[in-house]
């Protein structure tokens, strides 16, 4: 179903955690709620379930308009980052609880839990308590307690994050795959860009309560909305570079570049992703450096640039060479890049100066 | 540089009190632990030993005492087990029924009410307004003056009190903004176990006196709950915050309402903590003594008092207070066994995380 939100904020006391966010989840969709740790993606996620009190604005779950109701009768169902399992209760009673509660006679019961367990890989589980499983059952046993009723609406509290890495990327795969087959609107909260940008249909980015960018990921990070959006997205992250634009043209520690319009903006930040640029011998490309490290990561190289900046304490970039590329530390190189990958913000207020 | 690290030294001292290897006790660190656990051993179980052959001896033996040990020091009778249990075998039986009832009954009302009260307080905040407080003060006290000054009758004073603090309430109070938080409801609720008991024996009694309730187990059980209500809800109020609140949300995303996470899932988790006040407050209502001299006399009377009457007209007897005391232990001490697995076992393993 789809999901609304409109103008939604909350304060704890003085503080303002989320600033009049509006958005539209479509029906099947998978959108996650990315930001750092307390941008309010947690919050949104908590008052669309209904268990923090809105302050203002509206939440809309289908056609219903649920702001004020109670979490039971919202049809969302959530999995907690904790997973928060019933200890005392099997993995079968845990799974079955919210059909116990729906007064579900017994013997149907059993026979949806074993449906739900077997789409989770639990069938052989189902008398074992949460103590006796390991991290990633567990999150099976969450995942499975949430779909055995079938909700509106799945809502995922960085459900991955307390699993090594190998599981989370496993996790990750069966997630989407799940998802896709049930074909529930999926809320799904993460601070994890790679989980963002693999699991999402749409994602909302938000900073400091307030919502940067919503869009599908491919587009997040070709055309990132602003400074933050920029620099949040990408691993490594987009390099940055302060300098100043004014008449058209660029200028950085050492460098100037003329872009094709005439603009002026002041103080300014150019950006460059490190696989869109490159080291090549000085005196050639746009930005003189000298090599400061470069690590072999495997299939690719990470060059970090030195810049020759006088005035402000040492600038450096990263680079994304080819897994041959070889090269003396202090070596005096340029850096060149596709002038149409090149981005441009307004230092001040971070939003993106469109060339 | 770095320092090398010091040998091994070889004196006295270190052979007595360095161990040799990890994992073991040097011998004179051991000397010293042992001898200190023995003396206090023998301190916790002379008292109960004493009890025990004192059970078995004839007045003769307990007056030309000290004697020790039976069969050697004394030939041990059955005399005073037989006075108590058999002879008067109803006036002993009687008190401990009475205390049986008394104890288990108003432990499971306070723990109940208690735990749900600790429950709401580690869940909700509340912050009632101080001086919403101050009228409900004011309402009492007009109810007091309107019926023991002016002699109204007391359902009519009562609602107009009522109407006192409502008006009050809903006008004068809501222009005040001091208000109160949990941690103060629950130190208000502790307070009441702060003052002597011996305070409120008094005005009890003559409450119970006038509505004919003296001597009964109603204002027994009544009274030992009351009293024994701060002490579970400031014990379970801690128990209740070590459980992740996240297991109540889920319960509550899954369908449950505030009851049926209270009983299906906190409850059950909170089973050591219940465990644990359970016997301390089944413990203290057993052993009470104060309240019980002041509220019954006959058919309420408990054991403790019987203990007591045993050094009423004829001196101290020694014997009898022995067999009764004995026989007050033995309860408790099955109780606390059987809870003991509980109390030791942490139930929460698993809930969240790995």
């Amino acid at each position: 179903m789809q999901v609304t939100l409109d103008k939604l904020s909350k304060s704890f006391g003085p503080v303002q955690v989320l600033h009049d966010l509006s958005m539209v989840v479509e029906e099947g969709e998978f959108l996650v709620l990315l930001g750092p740790s307390g941008c309010g993606k947690t919050t949104a996620l908590r008052m669309i379930a209904g268990l923090e009190e809105v302050t203002s604005g509206r939440v809309h779950i289908g056609d219903r308009d649920v702001t004020d109701i109670l979490p039971k009768y919202r049809d969302a169902a959530m999995v907690f980052q904790s997973y928060a399992l019933y200890p005392h209760k099997t993995v079968a009673e845990n799974i079955g609880y919210p059909l116990k509660l729906r007064k579900v006679p017994p013997p149907e019961r059993d026979k949806t839990v074993r449906e739900v367990a077997a789409q989770v890989q639990l069938e052989d589980y189902l008398t074992r308590y949460p103590r006796e499983l390991s991290g990633g059952q567990r999150q099976r046993v969450a995942l499975a307690r949430a779909i055995i009723r079938r909700p509106a609406v799945f809502l995922m509290d960085e459900p991955l994050s307390n699993l090594d890495a190998k599981l989370r990327v496993h996790m990750r795969a069966e997630l989407k795959h799940m998802q896709n087959t049930l074909g529930t609107t999926t809320i799904y909260v993460t601070h994890d860009q790679v989980e963002a940008m693999t699991l999402a249909h749409r994602v909302a980015i938000l900073n400091h309560g307030r919502l940067m960018q919503f869009d599908q990921p491919k587009t997040i990070y070709r055309d990132p909305a602003n400074l933050f959006v920029a620099s949040f997205i990408g691993s490594p992250p987009m390099n940055m570079v302060d300098g100043n634009l004014s008449n058209g043209e660029f200028t950085g520690p050492g460098f100037a570049h003329t872009l094709g319009k005439d603009l002026s903006v002041g103080p300014a930040v150019i950006g460059f992703r490190p696989e869109d640029c490159s080291v090549v011998a000085a005196g050639n490309g746009l930005i003189p450096a000298e090599i400061y490290s470069n690590e072999l990561i495997g299939d690719h190289t990470l060059v970090t640039c030195e810049l020759h900046d006088s005035s402000a304490a040492p600038h450096t970039v990263t680079v994304k060479m080819d897994k041959d590329f070889e090269a003396e530390m202090g070596a005096q190189i340029a850096i060149a890049i596709d002038p149409a990958h090149l981005y441009f913000f307004e230092r001040e207020s971070g939003n993106r100066v469109r060339v | 540089m770095t320092a090398a690290a010091p040998n091994q030294p070889k004196g006295l001292y270190a052979k007595l009190f360095e161990p040799k290897r990890l994992g073991i006790m040097a011998p004179g660190t051991s000397v010293l632990v042992y001898a200190g656990l023995l003396f206090w051993t023998i301190v916790v179980l002379f008292p109960l030993y004493w009890l025990l052959v004192t059970s078995f001896k004839l007045p003769i033996d307990v007056n030309e005492g000290p004697r020790y040990l039976p069969f050697v020091d004394y030939e041990p009778s059955l005399h005073a087990w037989d006075y108590l249990l058999v002879e008067v075998g109803g006036d002993t039986f009687r008190p401990y029924v009475n205390s049986v009832i008394i104890a288990a009954i108003s432990t499971i009302l306070a723990v109940l009410a208690g735990s749900m009260a600790a429950y709401a307080l580690a869940r909700i905040t509340y912050k009632p307004r101080f001086a919403s407080i101050l009228s409900f003060v004011v309402g009492i006290i007009a109810v007091i003056v309107l019926t023991v000054v002016a002699g109204v009758p007391w359902w009519l004073s009562l609602i107009v009190g009522l109407a006192i603090f409502a008006l009050l309430a809903r006008t004068v109070a809501r222009r005040f903004r001091a208000r109160l938080g949990n941690g103060d409801i629950l130190f208000w609720m502790i307070s009441q176990r702060i003052l002597p008991p011996v305070i409120v024996a008094v005005p009890v009694y003559v409450m119970f006196q006038r509505i004919g309730l003296l001597d009964t187990h109603i204002a027994m059980i009544i009274t030992y709950a009351t009293v024994n209500l701060p002490i579970v809800v400031w014990l379970m109020h801690d128990f209740f915050l070590s459980i992740p609140r996240d297991l109540d949300e889920s319960a509550e995303m899954d369908g449950a309402t505030k009851f049926q996470i209270f009983f299906d899932i906190v409850l059950p988790l909170a089973k050591p903590g219940i465990a644990a006040t359970s016997l301390l407050v089944l413990v203290l209502a057993w052993n009470e003594y104060l309240l019980a001299l002041f509220l019954s006399s006959v058919d309420a009377q408990t054991m403790p008092l019987l203990v007591a009457a045993q050094n009423a007209t004829r001196g101290p007897q020694w014997w009898s207070m022995s067999v009764l005391i004995l026989l007050m232990i033995i309860p408790v001490v099955l109780i606390a066994l059987a809870l003991q697995r509980f109390i030791a076992k942490g139930l929460l393993v698993g809930a969240v995380k790995g």
